[in-house]
């Protein structure tokens, strides 16, 4: 392997994603990241402005394979292979199961948990060939502690954590480890349909008190994502500041 | 050294093989009960390390099953492509 890092985010747009990307490259000069977006990328493009020529706009449409095959080559012709790939994008789009769509069911399914099969599939070439990777993929609690009105988003996150720990075995006498973060809330990313009054509750019942800021979990990503944590791999860690 | 032999030694060391090289006939199976006990995950490293060290891409799955039968399929599969 050579000294550049590459790393490819998905979801880079959200807070999750911006913040991650920007931990890597504030603490990591040999970094290059690859900021996967799609129609939204405010947020990326100040990146893009802020570390010139090691953070690079990524479009990529996650549940295509295509897409994904056409990213990868993308980033191996611009800087060489990929190293390190953190599958964060997603979204949830909640009801009751007895009133939800099968297209909130299929889509929410698609953007969660699809799209990891495919991005660790496409990634597994690059990282195969170098005999290292690194492959992160973004859960969320709901696997853990699913509420009413979530089945779709619940299952999917369930879905990853079962894909992050048979890939690990597959994955674990080439140099690749795959690991999966559960968080809880985090500040900047909360439901948009919560009110002020929610907020308080729900921040009453996390024993911290507190929702997560993005930079914490990002921390956890970082190490993941280091030549430090070869022998973790097919772990799930809870960032929920003991909520659950 | 002669191809098979090559072919060998980059079974030995990309795969990390408990059995040694001497250990390997060019037509001793590389999987089954009956072969050298390779498993899925092998045939995996061996597909990448074939493309890296001999330049032959196998991405057909019928085609890599009949390929990756032993050394000798191996050695014929690349001779074959003009690649040595």
């Amino acid at each position: 392997m050579d000294l550049i890092r590459r790393i490819l985010i998905t979801g880079a747009n959200g807070t999750l994603g911006h913040a991650m990307a920007r931990y890597f490259l504030e603490r990591d000069n040999l970094c290059h990241v690859f900021l996967g977006v799609r129609e939204r990328r405010e947020l990326a493009e100040v990146v893009v402005t802020d570390f010139p020529g090691r953070a690079f706009l990524c479009p990529l449409e996650i549940t295509s394979q295509k897409a994904w095959t056409e990213a990868l080559e993308g980033i191996t012709a611009q800087s060489g292979l990929l190293n390190v790939l953190i599958n964060n994008a997603g979204y949830h789009d909640d009801a009751l199961l007895a009133s939800m769509s099968l297209s909130q069911w299929s889509g929410v399914l698609d953007s969660n948990l699809n799209a990891v099969f495919l991005g660790c599939q496409a990634a597994m070439k690059p990282m195969l060939q170098q005999r290292w990777g690194r492959i992160i993929n973004v859960a969320s609690l709901s696997a853990l502690h699913s509420p009413a009105g979530q089945t779709n988003y619940a299952a999917a996150k369930a879905g990853v954590l079962g894909l992050t720990r048979s890939l690990a075995k597959e994955c674990a006498r080439l140099g690749i480890t795959v690991n999966a973060i559960c968080p809880g809330h985090i500040e900047g990313a909360l439901p948009k349909s919560w009110s002020e009054e929610q907020i308080k509750i729900v921040k009453r019942e996390t024993p911290m008190r507190r929702f997560a800021k993005p930079e914490e979990i990002a921390a956890v990503v970082f190490f993941l994502a280091s030549a430090d944590a070869s022998y973790m791999t097919g772990s799930s860690i809870k960032l929920d500041g003991a909520l659950v | 050294m002669n191809l098979r032999a090559q072919i060998k030694e980059v079974m030995a060391t990309e795969l990390m093989l408990e059995v040694s090289v001497d250990e390997i006939g060019d037509d001793s199976p590389l999987f089954g009960p009956n072969g050298i006990g390779l498993d899925s995950v092998d045939a995996l490293q061996l597909v990448v390390a074939i493309e890296k060290h001999f330049k032959l891409k196998i991405s057909d799955q019928d085609k890599a099953r009949e390929i990756l039968a032993n050394v000798d399929s191996i050695a014929k599969a690349i001779e074959e492509a003009g690649l040595v």
